[in-house]
């Protein structure tokens, strides 16, 4: 009886293997035809259409016509709230995706720590994360209510500030701090999880070396950590700047624009148009007028992936 | 264009309006059907002492098919009970036809939403409970409901006429007029006293003083949103608006008209207001002002009924130094902005002529009349026959609820006196007119009110002026 090795060896084993190899690749693209089918009819035919929308005069139940890029130059030059969420939108995801990834990173540090019910402390950091972020976003605007605001209760009590506080949906300035104050919340256990599945898979004996050529703790975090971490903050970068770009329901529940329309981000203008408005065609130019952006951003990300450290 | 072929007055709107060959023949049509609709009428709750024949047209009375499933999809009533003979009376529609009627109830604020869905989707609940002008947002799925409202006017009398110019487009009726929520002030007359005040103020300048006298006794200030609130917000500051001669939009609907020294006026009154004592809130939403009453945290708040009435039957906490008032009067007369909600068939529906019939028993006096008086007037008719409704002016009647109907008459619509449209709902659902105050309010009735009118012109003009 001969091994393995002998059959392989024997003359047409090459035509078998190759038969198998393009049998293997057949049920690949087999196996990969559901996964397509669900991006297809459940993303790309989806926005393909909003792009088509954004073209049109569209409104519920009117096709509307092809109106070319008159929907954008609208929005650029006449609707002065898109300008106010287009505004907000870059200020809403640059200040919390900055928050995010340094709270985030704090997180992760501490949680690898070896330290007593290290397991339920991981667990309920993820609370923010699991809780929907309709009851959250709810319980949030009940604590940042005017009239029975906890967190001015505390703060008065605290005598940190002085009787009532601050209207926090009432100034614009505070409501859209309120709305980063909720993104960030709700946001950052995605960053610590992230990154401390990452940090598990850096080797200790790399600090122990660091440690025995006299790295200080912030040199092994900059020269070991970053640098090991890089595919992981990249790929938790990019998620978590797309979904707070596109961010609609701490904003919708929290605020929904108000006051003034001086919290709207381009996600609630687009339904303010599209839903209430009824104005698809607007709404839909509204809603992927970032695309071209995300997309630069996404290919940036990527090819920086790609990149040897 | 129509082959006219003369003209006729239509009643309810006093407008010329073309009379052609195709509404002549209908017209005729619909009068041979009527003559037999009488016994039809009579188990609609009609039959018998019409108060008023003066309906265009005859009318054919929608029969129920025994067998068939009816969705109705409207808001959770604020009066709880409210909702329960609602129901009751849908399901007792149900028994008596054969009939499976479930109501779905979502917040009012989610209500668009789902019915801008089920539009699109041309799918969804036989009968969606439309706010405002909706019936002008969604007219291509509302079906043609005019033979329903002509067999509800000829039993009932004339639409009110903020139902009516809702319900109408392009003279059809594309929803059922079902109910008006009136909106009054409701004031604590115990802190009002101690401030001096010995009668809900009648106009917007005793009103400032009122808030001015309040705020000097150190009491809890009256208090309104200025914010995205779908009632309480544009049923304040529309008024104030009008009752100044201002207005969003000149009666063409065409064109804004905003910036003008009349929409300066009602600021300028704001924000001595504000100056005065009036507390106005940029984040409050419609539930936000009945909380802050029920929590002894303002003297008086513009709303519906609900306060004063769960007050009465709930909380007994405030209900005997509680009564209401009328939206005070401006320089330009008295005028006041509700709720309205009306029914609309959805035209996808399987079963419309089902559906029709149940909105017909809904409208009949005697069911509609158990309605309000369990709603304790938290709903008003939208016909002339409840102008009188016992929860008013009955025996048992309670005084302190006659505000709420008095301010139903001088009702206006957003957009006003443009008549309502796709722009007017447009411009309603973006808060124009309540931004423009809210900006202006600012920094404690300091805001800069050029600015703001002139931020609110280019929002309309975007609006109102935009290429089709």
């Amino acid at each position: 009886m001969g091994t393995i090795a002998d059959r392989v060896a024997t003359p047409g084993a090459g035509r078998i293997r190759s038969r198998l190899a393009a049998r293997e690749a057949r049920l690949g693209y087999l196996l990969l035809l559901p996964t397509v089918a669900v991006l297809v009819v459940f993303l790309a035919w989806p926005f393909l259409f909003g792009l088509w929308l954004s073209l049109t005069s569209a409104e519920l139940q009117d096709p509307g016509r092809f109106i070319g890029l008159a929907n954008y130059k609208f929005e650029f030059t006449v609707d002065r709230p898109f300008l106010q969420a287009f505004t907000n939108t870059f200020l809403y995801t640059g200040v919390t995706t900055v928050f995010k990834l340094g709270l985030g990173m704090v997180m992760a540090l501490l949680l690898n720590q070896v330290f007593p019910l290290q397991r339920f402390v991981r667990a309920a950091l993820l609370l923010p994360w699991i809780i929907p972020t309709v009851l959250s976003t709810l319980a949030w605007k009940w604590m940042f209510d005017p009239t029975f605001s906890v967190v001015n209760w505390l703060g008065v009590h605290l005598h940190l500030i002085t009787y009532p506080g601050p209207n926090w949906f009432g100034n614009t300035g505070s409501a859209l701090v309120a709305l980063m104050i909720v993104n960030v919340w709700r946001g950052m256990p995605f960053y610590g999880i992230s990154f401390l599945a990452g940090l598990q898979t850096i080797p200790t004996d790399l600090y122990e070396a660091a440690r025995v050529d006299g790295a200080s703790r912030w040199q092994q975090f900059i020269y070991i950590t970053v640098p090991k971490l890089r595919p992981v903050l990249l790929v938790v970068l990019l998620l978590s700047t797309i979904l707070t770009f596109a961010d609609f329901q701490v904003p919708f529940i929290l605020t929904n624009g108000a006051p003034f329309n001086s919290t709207h981000v381009l996600a609630t203008w687009a339904y303010q148009w599209g839903v209430p408005g009824g104005a698809i065609g607007l709404g839909a130019a509204v809603s992927v007028v970032l695309f071209p952006l995300l997309a630069v951003l996404v290919a940036g990300t990527l090819l920086l992936l790609r990149r040897p450290e | 264009m129509p082959d006219s072929a003369g003209e006729f007055i239509d009643p309810e709107r006093r407008l010329w309006v073309p009379w052609t060959r195709r509404k002549f023949l209908g017209a005729a049509g619909l009068t041979a059907a009527g003559l037999a609709a009488g016994p039809l009428l009579e188990a609609c709750g009609g039959g018998g002492s019409s108060q008023s024949s003066s309906s265009p047209s005859s009318t054919k009375v929608p029969q129920p098919r025994s067998g068939a499933s009816i969705r109705l999809l409207q808001w959770v009533h604020f009066v709880p009970a409210a909702d329960t003979e609602f129901i009751r009376q849908c399901e007792e529609f149900g028994s008596k036809y054969g009939v499976k009627v479930a109501v779905e109830r979502i917040t009012a604020d989610q209500l668009q939403t789902k019915t801008a869905a089920a539009v699109e989707a041309s799918s969804g609940p036989d009968i969606i409970q439309m706010q405002y002008g909706w019936p002008h947002l969604y007219t291509s799925q509302c079906e043609d409901v005019t033979n329903e409202v002509n067999i509800l006017t000829q039993k009932l009398g004339a639409v009110a006429q903020v139902n009516d110019s809702f319900s109408k487009v392009d003279g059809v009726y594309r929803a059922v007029p079902f109910t008006v929520v009136p909106n009054a002030w409701t004031y604590r007359t115990d802190y009002f006293q101690k401030a001096g005040l010995n009668a809900w103020p009648k106009t917007w300048d005793a009103f400032a003083d009122a808030a001015g006298k309040l705020k000097a006794a150190g009491l809890p200030p009256i208090s309104q949103s200025v914010g995205h609130a779908y009632g309480d917000s544009l049923t304040m500051w529309n008024p104030v608006l009008w009752s100044h001669g201002g207005k969003e939009v000149n009666s063409d609907g065409k064109s804004a008209a905003i910036n003008s020294k009349e929409t300066r006026a009602a600021i300028k009154w704001a924000q001595g207001a504000v100056k005065a004592g009036l507390v106005v809130h940029p984040e409050w939403l419609d539930p936000d002002n009945n909380q802050a009453y029920h929590a002894d945290r303002i003297s008086a708040t513009l709303n519906g009924a609900s306060i004063y009435l769960r007050e009465k039957n709930e909380f007994h906490h405030f209900d005997k130094v509680t009564d209401n008032g009328v939206v005070p009067a401006g320089p330009k007369g008295l005028f006041t902005m509700n709720l309205i909600f009306n029914h609309a068939v959805m035209k996808y529906s399987p079963e419309k002529e089902t559906a029709k019939a149940l909105l017909l028993y809904l409208m009949d006096k005697d069911n509609y009349l158990k309605y309000t008086k369990i709603a304790g007037g938290y709903n008003a008719g939208p016909f002339a026959a409840f102008e009188n409704d016992p929860v008013f002016f009955g025996p048992d009647a309670d005084p302190k609820m006659k505000s709420f109907q008095q301010v139903v008459k001088p009702g206006k619509w957003p957009g006003w006196p443009a008549p309502p449209s796709k722009q007017t709902a447009q411009a309603q659902t973006q808060y124009i007119v309540a931004d423009m105050f809210g900006k202006s309010l600012q920094n404690n009735g300091a805001g800069d009110a050029e600015s703001a009118v002139k931020e609110a012109e280019s929002r309309l003009k975007a609006i109102f002026e935009r290429p089709a």
